[in-house]
């Protein structure tokens, strides 16, 4: 049974892809609610015996099957596929951006929405292929007004935010930056994920040019060997790049899994590269 | 005080400094001695004849690493392991956990090298879970070994019957 003071709670409608989200105890005040969230959503279950009352559900103006939740704790098992709208938490108008760094009405940061894809946040298209100058100057203006320095006069709770939505930025910037990452990541949206063990389906000839190209490297005498190394699998690591784009652009996940896990494998000696060269020096 | 004090137990630089009495600290400073010692002092690196009948061959890797490891065993003719080399390019533990696999299969019969397990060498090397797959690979890469072995056997088996008739 809970009893939890205050809650902000918010649910998550997206044809059932994401998990429910779990809601978030924010500075409890007693009987003063925090945030607000209107939420569309054709169903809504409890989870098994763990909510306690104080639940309001009215209705909002002319929406219909919009309701408040307030001081109740619940998860939702959602089924609906309309949209999520959240309210600023502080003055309570609807968030219109997506995502919504900041309120629209009183320019208040707001809490980094969980799950949101890091392609939105970064404002790029849903795509392997990416223009990394346009991510580089939206990162840049990102951070100019979302970073902490710009908060360090703001209420507590302003400082918070401004800390998780840069560091969520940090991490978009990062994961979208790499084409490894990239590939990685879009994978894992699809709800696909690299072998962790010993990799099943592997081409035998593959690993065995993947040892020579490796002892190669260990054995280079010479910063142009180590550097040759290098070039040809930059030269790998490229056609790799265009295969894996046109494997996800066709949906064709395994395809592209296996050439990531390619990747995966080239990119580490590239690492080794750079670690030999500076050895040289 | 006792939080700041706890906190102070898990970063690794006070583990150098601090008296070491909880017997989770020992496994952590042991799990850094036995891998770094395979680390720097590798047994058994190096390449056996491939093309021999006597050696198997086993190559494996690891996706979400990155890691390839070969594992390479000689096999005398009454069944036993010989001689095992290994080669690995990946983290410490990968490293470690292929060494002391060429360590163990020496010595032992074929059946008894499959009996290895990766719980075996993990726990040998307290590897910590995030580390567990590196060992994993390593029981592939004998079983992998012992296999090619065991292919070579066979064919050759084949090709004597066929020579034969």
């Amino acid at each position: 049974m809970f009893s939890v003071p205050s809650l902000r709670i918010a649910c998550l409608n997206r044809a059932g892809l994401n998990p429910p989200r779990l809601l978030r105890n924010r500075l409890p005040v007693p009987n003063a609610p925090t945030g607000n969230s209107s939420c569309v959503s054709t169903c809504c279950h409890k989870k098994k015996g763990t909510w306690h009352g104080n639940i309001n559900f009215r209705g909002l103006g002319k929406e219909r099957g919009l309701f408040y939740c307030n001081n109740a704790v619940f998860s939702l098992r959602s089924c609906s596929t309309t949209e999520v709208k959240l309210n600023c938490w502080k003055c309570k108008q609807l968030l219109v951006e997506t995502p919504p760094f900041f309120c629209n009405s009183c320019q208040t940061i707001q809490p980094p929405e969980e799950r949101t894809s890091y392609f939105k946040i970064m404002d790029c298209d849903y795509t392997f292929t990416l223009d990394t100058q346009k991510l580089q100057t939206r990162y840049l203006q990102l951070q100019r007004s979302l970073h902490p320095d710009n908060f360090s006069q703001k209420s507590v709770k302003e400082l918070e935010y401004s800390e998780s939505q840069s560091a969520l930025v940090n991490k978009a910037y990062k994961t979208l930056l790499k084409p490894l990452s990239r590939g990685l990541y879009m994978l894992e949206l699809e709800g696909m994920h690299l072998d962790e063990g010993t990799d099943s389906e592997a081409d035998p000839d593959f690993l065995l040019e993947l040892m020579e190209i490796n002892e190669a490297l260990a054995e280079a005498q010479t910063p142009e060997e180590a550097n040759r190394i290098g070039q040809d699998t930059k030269g790998k690591l490229a056609d790799l790049i265009v295969q894996i784009d046109a494997a996800l652009h066709k949906g064709e996940l395994h395809a592209a899994r296996t050439l990531l896990t390619k990747m995966k494998y080239y990119a580490n000696i590239e690492e080794k590269v750079k670690e030999k060269l500076s050895e040289f020096m | 005080m006792a939080a700041a004090a706890a906190k102070k137990c898990l970063s690794p630089l006070a583990l150098l400094t601090r008296r070491l009495s909880a017997p989770d600290f020992i496994t952590q400073s042991n799990y850094h001695q036995k891998v770094v010692d395979h680390y720097e002092n590798p047994r058994n690196v190096g390449s056996l004849d491939k093309s021999s009948k006597n050696v198997g061959t086993g190559l494996v890797g690891a996706p979400a690493c990155g890691d390839v490891m070969k594992l390479q065993i000689k096999v005398d003719d009454q069944g036993k392991i010989i001689d095992a080399k290994f080669k690995t390019f990946g983290c410490g533990s990968a490293i470690a956990s292929s060494s002391l696999a060429t360590e163990w299969v020496k010595g032992k019969t074929l059946d008894e090298a499959l009996e290895i397990k990766n719980t075996d060498i993990a726990k040998e090397l307290s590897l910590p879970p995030v580390k567990l797959h590196c060992s994993m690979l390593a029981e592939d890469a004998i079983k992998a070994a012992l296999a090619d072995y065991r292919l070579k056997q066979h064919d050759g088996q084949q090709e004597a019957v066929r020579a034969s008739n």
